[in-house]
C-alpha cells in the first residue's frame, strides 16, 4: 500500500533531517509510530499525505507516487484518497457537527456536495454514536466527542489510507480505546490502511506493526536527527 | 466553490458575530456619513433651483439679494423691508410681465407643538403660477378666507370650515396689529415645495392682519358719545373705545375698509413673469438703471447659484474630513483584518492539510469582507436615504 524508498527531507531551516532508505505498510494492515518528541513522525506523515515534500526519494501509495504529483494533484489526491486525523482535532468551531463532517466538500472542487455525501456524513456520526450531536456545535463537546467528530471527517470520502497524529494525545483512557477502536474498525472492515502516530504503548498491542523511531533496525529504516534530538538516531 | 465560499464565509460572520457588527457599522458610519450629505445636498440643490429657476423675476427692495430671494421663494428667511404696490403697478404698466405681489410678514398662531405657518398675501395669479389647485373646500371668495398648504393643514389638523387666528407682531403693543381669525376655505393639493407649509390669503386679508384695513363698529351722528373722540365740522373721529372686528363675517365684510393710497400698501415682493425673453431682459434693464434707486429685480436662479457655490464649499470640506475618516477607518479595518486572519490560522492550515487550496483561503477571507463590506454598504445607502427622507423637510427649516 506505502512504499517509501530512499526518502529524504531536510527541514528548510536545515536543523532536522529525516532519511528512510524503505519503508513498507501492507494494505489494509495497521502500523503505529511511536517515537519521542522531534523525531520526525509527524513529519513523515506529512511526506505521505503529500503536505511536505520531500528533496529525495519516492513516496508510494497504491499505483501513485505522490512526491511525483504537482501541489494541486496532491491536494485532490489527498482529499480523495487519505483521511487526516489530528491530535488536536482541529474542527472548525463555527461549524456544527455535521458541517465540520462535511468541510472538505466546502473546501475543495475536487469533492462535490451531494446528497449522497450528506447522507454519509451523517451515518458516519451515528456509527460514531454522535446522532445527537448532529446539529450542535463543536464546542459543546467533549473531547472524546470531538475526537470522534473529527474521525468521522476524515472518513467522508471513504478513504484507503488513514493518517492519524497522535489522535489520542488529549483524550483520558476510554476516549483513547474508543478512538482507536473506531479507526482499527475501518481496516479490518472496511479495507482501509492505518498509520497512526502514538505515544502511549497501551494502545500498540492493536496494531499489526510498530515503528519505534528509537528502536529500528539500521539498514531498514534509518532517522537522522538534528544535534538537538538524541533519541531518535 | 464561490457558492461553498460565501456559505462557509456567511456562518463564520455569524459565529464571530459581535466583531462582525462591530466592523459592519464602523464601515457604515464611515460612508453614511459622506454618503448623506451628498445626498442633502443634492437634493437641497435639486429643491430650491428647482423653485428658483422656475421663478423669472422677482423685485423688492435693495438690501440682502440673498435674503430678498429666500424669503420670496421660502417664506422662512429674515423678512426684506418692505416695498409699495407702486412697484407691482410699475411693472404691470411696462408691458413687460405680468406682476404677482406677495405679502409675507405674518405667521398663524402657534397651537401646542404646531409652530405657526407663515401668511402669504398675494394674488389669484400666484396660485395659478405655482400650479396650486385645490384639493378639499373652495377658493378665496371674502376677506378672511385662508387656503391652506397640505402640510400645514396635515400638521394642524385643519380642514375647510375651521378657523385660525394670525399671530400679532407684538403681543404687548396694544396700537398695533390685531389678530385676525381666517377662514379656511380650502386645502391645495400637496406640491412638495414650501407651499405645503404655508397658509395663503388675498392681499387684502394680508393688510388686514397688518392692521391698513380693519372694520369696527358704524359710527353714525347719533352714536353713543363713548364711542365718539371729536364730532366736528361733519367729521366722526371714534376714540380707542370703538371695537375692531377680529373677524370677517357676512354681516360685518362690508364695514371693511381701507385708509390711504393702495399704492403705498406693503409688498414684501414681486414676483414678475415677463412675457418673454426680450421682456425680461428690458426689465432687468429698467431695474439697473431708471429704476436702480426704487428696488432690486434679479433672476433668483443668479442668486441661489452665488448660493449653492457657498454651500458646494461647505461641502468639500466634508468630503476632505470623510475622506480622513475612511482612511482611518480602512486602517482599523485592514488591522482587525490582519489580526483576525492570524488568529484563525489553525483554521486555515487545517484547510489546507485537508485539502483546500491557498487560493481557497484568499476566496473565504476575501469573501468575508465582500460580504462585510456589501452589508455595510447596503446598511449606510438605507440609512442615508432614510435619512434624506427624515431630513430634507427639516434642513430646509433650518436653512431658511
Amino acid at each position: 500500500m506505502i512504499s517509501i524508498s530512499d526518502l529524504r527531507y531536510t527541514r528548510p531551516d536545515g536543523d532536522f533531517t529525516l532519511n528512510i532508505p524503505t519503508l513498507e505498510v501492507a494494505s489494509q494492515s495497521a502500523m503505529a509510530v511511536t517515537g519521542p518528541s522531534g523525531s520526525g513522525k509527524t513529519t513523515l506523515l506529512n511526506l505521505i499525505a503529500g503536505i511536505l515534500t520531500p528533496c529525495s526519494g519516492h513516496v508510494q501509495i497504491g499505483d501513485t507516487d505522490i512526491s511525483q504529483l504537482s501541489e494541486s494533484s496532491r491536494r485532490a489526491f489527498r482529499l480523495n484518497n487519505i483521511g487526516l486525523v489530528f491530535q488536536s482535532f482541529e474542527l472548525v468551531e463555527y461549524l456544527s457537527v455535521v458541517e465540520n463532517v462535511l468541510l472538505p466538500a466546502r473546501i475543495s472542487p475536487a469533492l462535490t456536495l451531494t446528497n449522497e455525501l450528506k447522507r454519509r456524513a451523517h451515518d458516519l456520526l451515528v456509527q460514531a454514536g454522535l446522532q445527537r450531536y448532529v446539529g450542535r456545535a463543536v464546542t459543546q463537546l467533549s473531547q472524546g466527542e470531538r475526537q470522534r467528530v473529527a474521525i468521522c471527517r476524515a472518513l467522508l470520502t471513504d478513504p484507503m489510507l488513514l493518517l492519524a497524529d497522535e489522535p489520542t494525545g488529549n483524550l483520558d483512557p476510554a476516549a483513547s480505546h474508543g478512538t482507536v477502536g473506531i479507526l482499527l474498525e475501518q481496516v479490518w472492515n472496511h479495507g482501509a490502511t492505518l498509520v497512526m502516530v502514538s505515544h502511549d504503548h497501551t494502545l500498540l498491542n492493536q496494531f499489526d506493526s510498530t515503528i519505534d523511531f528509537r528502536s529500528l533496525p539500521s539498514g531498514n529504516t534509518d532517522i537522522v536527527s538534528g544535534p538537538g534530538d538524541s533519541g531518535a538516531a | 466553490m464561490l457558492r461553498n465560499a460565501v456559505w462557509l464565509a456567511a456562518r463564520s460572520l455569524w459565529w464571530y458575530r459581535g466583531r462582525t457588527i462591530t466592523i459592519v457599522l464602523c464601515l457604515a458610519v464611515t460612508l453614511w456619513a459622506p454618503l448623506t450629505v451628498r445626498l442633502l445636498v443634492r437634493q437641497f440643490q435639486a429643491d430650491i433651483l428647482d423653485r428658483a429657476r422656475s421663478t423669472p423675476l422677482i423685485i423688492g427692495t435693495k438690501g440682502s439679494r440673498i435674503d430678498l430671494v429666500l424669503h420670496g421663494l421660502y417664506f422662512e428667511a429674515i423678512p426684506p423691508e418692505f416695498t409699495t404696490m407702486r412697484e407691482a403697478t410699475y411693472v404691470r404698466e411696462s408691458g413687460f410681465a405680468q406682476a404677482i405681489p406677495l405679502h409675507i410678514r405674518f405667521r398663524t398662531q402657534s397651537a401646542g407643538a404646531t409652530r405657526g405657518a407663515p401668511i402669504v398675501g398675494t394674488s389669484l395669479e400666484y396660485f395659478e403660477f405655482r400650479r396650486l389647485t385645490i384639493q378639499h373646500g373652495q377658493p378665496l371668495t371674502r376677506l378672511g378666507d385662508c387656503i391652506l398648504g397640505a402640510g400645514f393643514a396635515a400638521q394642524a389638523g385643519l380642514s375647510p370650515g375651521d378657523s385660525l387666528l394670525s399671530a400679532p407682531r407684538n403681543a404687548f403693543n396694544l396700537a398695533g396689529d390685531y389678530p385676525l381669525k381666517m377662514q379656511v376655505a380650502g386645502v391645495f393639493y400637496r406640491t412638495h415645495t414650501p407651499d405645503d407649509d404655508a397658509v395663503f390669503v388675498d392681499l387684502k386679508t394680508a393688510w388686514i392682519i397688518e392692521g391698513i384695513g380693519h372694520g369696527h363698529q358704524k359710527l353714525t351722528f347719533e352714536s353713543a358719545d363713548q364711542l365718539l373722540k371729536s364730532n366736528s365740522a361733519g367729521t366722526l373721529t371714534a376714540n380707542a373705545s370703538v371695537l375692531p372686528y377680529m373677524e370677517v363675517t357676512d354681516e360685518n365684510e362690508a364695514a371693511f375698509h381701507f385708509h390711504g393710497d393702495e399704492e403705498d400698501y406693503p409688498v414684501s415682493e414681486i414676483i414678475a413673469l415677463p412675457k418673454d425673453r426680450q421682456a425680461q431682459t428690458m426689465l432687468l434693464g429698467r431695474y439697473a438703471s431708471v429704476r436702480q434707486s426704487n428696488a432690486l429685480c434679479m433672476k433668483p436662479g443668479d442668486v441661489v447659484d452665488d448660493l449653492l457655490s457657498m454651500v458646494f464649499r461647505i461641502e468639500q470640506l466634508f468630503r476632505i474630513a470623510a475622506v480622513v475618516s475612511t482612511v482611518v477607518t480602512l486602517l482599523l479595518l485592514g488591522l482587525v483584518v490582519f489580526l483576525s486572519v492570524r488568529l484563525r490560522e489553525p483554521e486555515m492550515t487545517t484547510m489546507q492539510r485537508i485539502g483546500s487550496a491557498r487560493g481557497t483561503t484568499a476566496l473565504l477571507i476575501g469573501t468575508e469582507m465582500l460580504l462585510l463590506l456589501v452589508t455595510a454598504i447596503g446598511l449606510s445607502v438605507g440609512t442615508a436615504l432614510m435619512t434624506e427622507h427624515l431630513a430634507s423637510g427639516w434642513l430646509r427649516h433650518l436653512l431658511f
